[in-house]
């Protein structure tokens, strides 16, 4: 007789959790400053109007993130993580992470094709990022406007540069394989070539983008390479800094939305991408974390629209680099990069 | 009756008693199995195989033992962690036998001093170190206000420094585990010899080393161990340029994905240790050997 009036109870609470749960998604990204910013700009306007509650989680950078999906094999307990290009084409290649269509995340039809095809077909491109000169105004007479001003024997001993396990290190080598010559893939020697000799003009490496950018808050050194992003919250921040797009161009930094195979919480997750895809939801996102975006079609305000990638004109001035071919050649060139140019910084 | 009893009594012990040292047993024999054994043998399976492919193959040992830079950083692994050995056994001796003779008031206090640097966290501790130690750090930027130099010195970013935060770091284990071994020496036998006229020095030479070698051979192999498998020291402390297996599996798994070589890596470091242990014990046993005669 107990158990027959326990069990309406038990059946009540246990729809109620299970509803309870699928009103749950698990979002995992970045913390610091990226953090409140997307609470912001992206979380409460989704909570708002799904209804539900979104947990995040700050915990581990994207590779950690990444190891922690294949470790798993694509259940690695959250439901949507924010990684790079290169991460999303090989966790789509080994099938840890969920495939996106135009069908699950209609906004994707908006993205420009060219960086979409870049991510690959697990990657929901959200952000887009330049690699930057960044500088201190206060040590430049004028401000420099190409990579090649690195050289400058007035620099020397004033630069870092990042390890090769940041991956803003084999851009930079393909970057200035390019100005030298070479190309971004097959013919890299002249990349190698150039950035031995600018180690030597370095005091020297460090992987952490926030160490990195200690190191000119501070002044112990004048000029870097930088992410456009972080070097614009790094300008807002009042330090005495500013960064340009040198004239020989640049390549992008793409990010991605992706879905492990095994998130709990899958349309729901869907639901997510698409919205952090939407034209509002880019545009916020743009103006709140001083990144392009791979939508040409969002109105911005006319800084963001100078400063950022937000133009088709913007995305055909980068050089794309096929991201197969760079994580089928990074440890061969991580190997060619701590024999040829970590020691010519010593 | 009671003969009876006592004939049950030893009954039981002798039929219960293996089955039962069997059973104390089980709980970390299952534990070890589990979260050791297993995923030991599925790391081993994995450095036989290339990344992306489940066929048998030594190449990716092939790779490591072919290569100039991976066979640099197994080198830099041995000389750190033997560098750390020695320095902790040095430094920790004096210590220990400090603690394990003395009844002053202010032998607590020494204790409590020789093991805080446990109470803060590694990477924190080595942070420290790098405050102290970098370019512009509270020594270079003294010696240079000072005027006794023009140019910082290097001591971060390369083996000094890691030595010095390793050594700080394990220095504890070491003090440990040799004043375990000095609390077992009689200081009767030390009162002996300075009454039958040995010095100090020859009391410590002729009877308390010889006595401790165990602990100092423990004392060496915990720092070497520690060392080896070690990686936020060498992480922050070594900077770029410094390369030993712990961060570059570190790397492998994280940044180039390649699991395969990294459990090559993570081979390599387990026969090095396996390989120290088993000098180690060698060593032992033949000083002991040759202190009995």
């Amino acid at each position: 007789m107990k158990i027959r009036y326990l069990a309406l109870p038990l059946a009540v609470l246990s729809c109620a959790m299970g509803s309870a749960q699928a009103q749950q998604l698990i979002v995992n990204s970045y913390g610091g400053p990226y953090e409140q910013i997307i609470r912001d700009t992206i979380i409460a306007p989704f909570e708002e109007e799904f209804g539900v509650t979104v947990v995040y989680d700050a915990v581990g950078s994207s590779s950690q993130d990444y190891a922690k999906i294949k470790a798993t094999n694509g259940r690695p307990g959250f439901d949507v993580v924010v990684m790079t290009a290169s991460q999303s084409l090989d966790g789509c290649r080994d099938g840890l992470l969920e495939p996106l269509t135009t069908e699950t995340v209609p906004n994707l039809a908006h993205l420009n094709p060219a960086i979409s095809a870049v991510a690959g077909q697990c990657g929901a491109v959200h952000e887009l990022q330049y690699l930057s000169l960044l500088y201190r105004t206060d040590m430049f007479e004028t401000a420099p406007d190409s990579w090649m001003d690195l050289y400058d024997e007035r620099l020397k001993g004033s630069i870092i540069l990042p390890t090769f396990n940041n991956v803003m290190a084999a851009y930079m080598t393909q970057l200035m394989s390019v100005i030298h010559g070479g190309d971004l893939d097959t013919n890299v020697d002249p990349g190698f070539e150039a950035m031995t000799r600018l180690a030597a003009q370095t005091i020297g490496f460090e992987q952490s983008s926030a160490i990195l950018e200690s190191y000119i808050r501070d002044g112990r050194v004048s000029a870097m390479p930088f992410w456009d992003g972080r070097a614009q919250l790094l300008v807002d921040s009042g330090a005495p800094v500013d960064y340009v797009l040198p004239q020989e161009g640049s390549v992008p930094l793409i990010a991605t939305l992706n879905v492990p195979v095994g998130a709990e919480n899958k349309q729901l997750a869907l639901e997510f991408v698409n919205f952090f895809l939407e034209k509002s939801s880019q545009e916020r996102w743009v103006e709140g974390y001083k990144v392009g975006s791979a939508r040409t079609d969002i109105e911005v305000s006319e800084a963001a629209r100078e400063r950022k990638i937000t133009t088709e004109a913007d995305l055909e001035g980068l050089y794309l680099p096929d991201l197969s071919s760079l994580a089928a050649n990074l440890p061969e060139w991580g190997m060619r990069w701590e024999r040829e140019v970590v020691p010519a910084a010593r | 009756m009671s003969s009876i009893a006592l004939k049950l009594e030893g009954r039981r012990l002798i039929g219960l008693a293996p089955l039962r040292q069997y059973l104390a047993l089980f709980p970390p024999s299952l534990v070890l199995l589990l979260f050791f054994a297993i995923p030991m043998g599925m790391m081993i399976g994995l450095s036989f195989q290339q990344q992306g492919s489940s066929e048998f193959t030594l190449h990716t040992y092939g790779r490591f033992f072919g290569d100039s830079f991976t066979l640099a950083g197994l080198v830099r692994t041995i000389a750190m962690s033997g560098l750390v050995a020695i320095c902790v056994t040095v430094m920790a001796y004096p210590v220990a036998y400090y603690l394990a003779r003395s009844r002053s008031r202010w032998r607590p206090v020494v204790f409590a001093l020789a093991i805080a640097p446990e109470l803060a966290g590694v990477v924190l501790r080595t942070y420290g170190w790098l405050i102290i130690l970098e370019d512009h750090g509270f020594i270079n930027n003294a010696l240079i206000w000072l005027g006794v130099i023009a140019e910082p010195l290097p001591l971060a970013k390369n083996m000094f420094g890691v030595v010095v935060g390793l050594t700080h770091v394990i220095l504890p284990f070491g003090i440990l585990s040799l004043l375990t071994s000095l609390q077992g020496v009689d200081p009767n036998l030390e009162k002996s010899a300075q009454i039958l006229g040995a010095s100090r020095a020859s009391v410590l030479r002729h009877i308390v080393v010889p006595l401790t070698v165990p602990g100092i051979v423990s004392s060496v192999l915990l720092a070497f161990t520690m060392s080896a498998s070690a990686y936020a020291t060498p992480a922050i402390l070594g900077g770029a340029g410094f390369k030993v297996l712990a961060t570059m599996i570190y790397e492998q798994v994280l940044f180039y994905i390649d699991w395969s070589f990294a459990a090559v890596m993570a081979n390599v470091l387990l026969v090095l240790m396996l390989a120290v242990a088993f000098a180690g014990s060698r060593l032992e046993a033949r000083l002991h050997k040759k202190l009995n005669v």
